[in-house]
Formats: C-alpha cells, sequence, structure tokens
C-alpha cells in the first residue's frame, strides 16, 4: 500500500469549498448557539416560574438527545409541519445551535452563580435595578470565569458540524466522502480531512488551555 | 390544513426500535469497557516520567480530543481497512472508533483525579515498603476513583450520544432502525419523534443517576466535578 496525496490535492478546489461550508456553519451555530444559550440561561437563573420552567425543560430536553437525531428530525420531521422546504444547511444549524444553547446555557448560570452575592448587593445599594445590575456588575465578572468553558463549547461546535454531512452539506467531511468515492483514495482523503480538522482546532485548543491556567493563577 | 398524526405505522415497527435500542447499547457498553481500560492506561503512560510513554500518550490523547468523532469513525470504517488489510464490520469500526475517543477523555479524568490526590497520600504508602505499582493500585486509585465517578457519568452520558454517529455507516443502532422505518412508512414526524423521546428518556434516566451520586459525593467532599 503505498500512501499517494496526490489524487487528494488535485481536489483542492472540492477541499476549499468544504472548508468554507465548515467555517459558515461553524460561525452561524457559534453565534446562535452561544446568544441563544445566554437568554436561556437567563430564564434557567430568573425566579418566576414562567421563565425558568421552559427553559429547564429546554436544557434538559437538548442536552439529554443526541444532536444527530435532533439535526434528522429538524430536516426530515419537521418540513411536514411547516408549509416550506428546510435546505440541510437549516436543518443541521438548528440542530447545532439549539443543542449549543442548551450547553452554553448551563455555563452562563454557573458563571452568574458563582458571583459572590455582594455584588448584587453592592449594585443594588448604588440604586441598580436587576437588568443594570446583572449587565454592568455581575455579567462582566462572570464572562471571565466562563471564557474557558465557552471556548470548550466553540471547540465541541466545530466539531459538531461534521455532522452536517448526514443531511449532506458541502462541509468538509461531506467533500472527502466525495473525494474518497471518484478516486478510490478514503486512507489519502479521510486522513486528509482529519489534518485539516487538526490545523483549525489545535490552536483553538492549546488557547483554551491557557485560559484555562491564566484562571487558575487568578482565583 | 392540519397534520393528522399517526403512530400506528411506528408502532408496528416497534420491535425493529426495540432492537436498534439493543444495539446502540452494546456499541455504548463494549465501548465504555474498552475505553476505561484504554482510558486509565493512557493516564498512566502520560503520568509517567519517561518522556518515551508521556508524550506518545499526550499525542493520542490530543488528537482523539481534537478532531470531529464522525471523522474518525470514517477513517477507522474505509481507511484502517485498507491499511492493515483487514474486514471491518460496522460494529468492529464503532467499537474501535467510541474506545478510542473515549478512551482520550477518559485519560484526562483518570489523570485529573490521579494528581488530585495529596503526595502525602504516596509518601505514606512509600514508607510502609509499598513500590509505585502498589501504591497505585492499593492507595492512589481507590480514592481518585472515588473522587472521578461523576465526571466518569458525565461521559459515558456522552458517549452513548456520540454512538449515533453509527447510524451513518449503516449499522442498525436505534437511529439507523427509525431511519428505516420512516422510509419504509412514509412517517418520518412520528417516527423520529419517538426515536427522539426514546433517546430522551433513557439518557435523561442516566443523567438523574449521575446528577443523585454527585450529590451524594458532593455531600462527603469527594467530587472533581466543577
Amino acid at each position: 500500500m503505498r500512501w499517494d496525496f496526490a489524487s487528494v490535492f488535485a481536489n483542492t478546489d472540492a477541499l476549499l469549498a468544504g472548508a468554507a461550508g465548515t467555517l459558515r456553519i461553524f460561525a452561524i451555530c457559534l453565534v446562535l448557539g452561544l446568544g441563544l444559550g445566554l437568554v436561556v440561561g437567563l430564564g434557567r437563573y430568573a425566579r418566576t416560574k414562567w421563565l425558568y420552567l421552559p427553559a429547564t425543560a429546554f436544557v434538559e430536553f437538548f442536552r439529554n438527545t443526541p444532536v444527530l437525531v435532533q439535526i434528522l428530525w429538524f430536516y426530515f420531521a419537521l418540513p411536514i409541519l411547516m408549509p416550506f422546504e428546510i435546505s440541510p444547511l437549516t436543518a443541521a444549524s438548528l440542530g447545532i445551535s439549539l443543542n449549543s444553547a442548551a450547553f452554553s446555557a448551563e455555563i452562563y448560570r454557573a458563571g452568574t452563580q458563582s458571583i459572590d452575592r455582594g455584588q448584587w448587593d453592592g449594585a443594588r445599594a448604588l440604586g441598580m435595578r436587576w437588568g443594570q445590575a446583572m449587565r454592568r456588575i455581575v455579567l462582566p465578572q462572570a464572562i471571565k470565569r466562563m471564557l474557558p468553558a465557552l471556548t470548550n463549547r466553540a471547540i465541541e461546535i466545530f466539531k459538531m458540524t461534521t455532522l452536517a454531512s448526514a443531511v449532506a452539506y458541502v462541509e468538509l467531511l461531506q467533500q472527502g466522502k466525495l473525494i474518497a468515492s471518484l478516486n478510490y483514495n478514503p486512507i489519502e482523503a479521510y486522513t486528509a480531512v482529519a489534518v485539516i480538522f487538526l490545523v483549525f482546532l489545535w490552536p483553538l485548543v492549546q488557547f483554551t488551555y491557557v485560559l484555562e491556567r491564566r484562571l487558575k493563577r487568578d482565583e | 390544513m392540519a397534520y393528522q398524526w399517526d403512530f400506528t405505522p411506528v408502532l408496528a415497527n416497534a420491535p425493529l426500535l426495540v432492537q436498534g435500542l439493543l444495539n446502540t447499547l452494546k456499541v455504548t457498553g463494549t465501548s465504555l469497557v474498552f475505553g476505561l481500560a484504554l482510558g486509565l492506561a493512557l493516564a498512566l503512560l502520560r503520568l509517567s516520567p519517561r518522556r518515551a510513554f508521556a508524550w506518545p500518550a499526550g499525542l493520542v490523547i490530543e488528537v482523539f480530543r481534537t478532531t470531529p468523532p464522525l471523522v474518525q469513525l470514517f477513517w477507522f470504517f474505509f481507511a484502517l481497512p485498507l491499511l492493515v488489510g483487514i474486514e471491518m464490520t460496522a460494529f468492529m469500526a464503532a467499537v474501535v472508533t467510541f474506545s478510542i475517543q473515549s478512551a482520550a477523555f477518559f485519560a484526562e479524568v483518570f489523570r485529573g483525579g490521579i494528581v488530585s490526590i495529596e503526595r502525602g497520600q504516596w509518601d505514606g504508602a512509600r514508607a510502609i515498603g509499598m513500590n509505585h505499582a502498589q501504591a497505585l493500585r492499593r492507595i492512589i486509585l481507590p480514592q481518585a476513583v472515588k473522587r472521578m465517578i461523576p465526571a466518569f457519568m458525565e461521559r459515558a452520558i456522552e458517549l452513548m450520544k456520540t454512538t449515533t454517529l453509527v447510524a451513518t455507516i449503516s449499522y442498525a443502532d436505534l437511529l439507523f432502525a427509525a431511519n428505516e422505518i420512516a422510509q419504509k412508512t412514509f412517517r418520518p414526524l412520528e417516527t423520529f419523534t419517538v426515536a427522539a423521546l426514546i433517546y430522551f428518556v433513557v439518557i435523561f434516566a442516566f443523567s438523574l443517576i449521575a446528577q443523585l451520586l454527585e450529590r451524594r459525593l458532593a455531600v462527603s467532599g469527594e467530587s472533581t466535578v466543577h
């Protein structure tokens, strides 16, 4: 068996298109997942049960079902209830974003809860309302503590984007499949895809380690 | 136009779903056993003072934590058999992938647990004449494992969710069975909803047990989950 990456390099265009697709869905899911997660996390923190209960149900459901099941549900099941088609990108983004929202909601909640009661009292004493205290005093401090967990989530989201290939969305793994089936070179094609993911994610992982170490030192 | 929900075609195929769930549990269980054993070995190698052991173990752990599991699965299913010239069933590929992948995560849990045991325990074991391996087996690991239980449960639950990926290489797990039924009955909405609910019930039950254990261990101050 001889390794021959020439057949992979000949398809650089396809891989580039795949990388663009991966980055695109990653950006969508990162923004939606972490943004919606903040909303749900605040809901989990709320004292009214009208906010607390739905937020909790959302978190428990999406944390306790596999993402791939969610993606296939959005792709095959949801269109039956909706009057319009659902594209692979929409289905995969919905699944990954909602799943990530559930996980990041817990990060936000744990982060805000870790802030000392006295910070709230101090903000209140200065005449701030709940929303102001949260935005100006609690969140800025909490974000620092949450940062390593949030970058870990981002890495997870990046890895999850490969699941979009199950609904034939054009991303790196999907392109790898295509190249492997056209050139009969699965060894090289899938090795190349794995290496590309390593190149993207390795720096991010090392950055997270730095953040974790810095946080440990500061506290 | 309101959609008419009809679960009877799904119920008629219940045996397929049950078989799928059993296969899911089979892959999860097998990968869990191998993953734990391999994870412990990787952790011990990574903690070794010898560079020649620590470095390759660290590399395996980092590579498998950093690449997407689906890419790993495809590599082990489509590429590895050609490289080494063996036949690989979907089940074997899944077990190999998820064992190594979860081992990489378990290794970090083991390492965290072992490192968290204070120096004095090692010194004490040494003082009563134990060698390194004895101290590890009799003194350190029993204490460390107790602290690691919540993190293990969390990883095991992650593993179970990850096993759904085997459906993409046509292993008849619960998700694959659901896909088959959806195509056969033209009832994707009902089928995938039922499949999602089955996953939810099983995984949520495990999560509740994990939370219970975590709370109990937290009472005795023995948890490493933060």
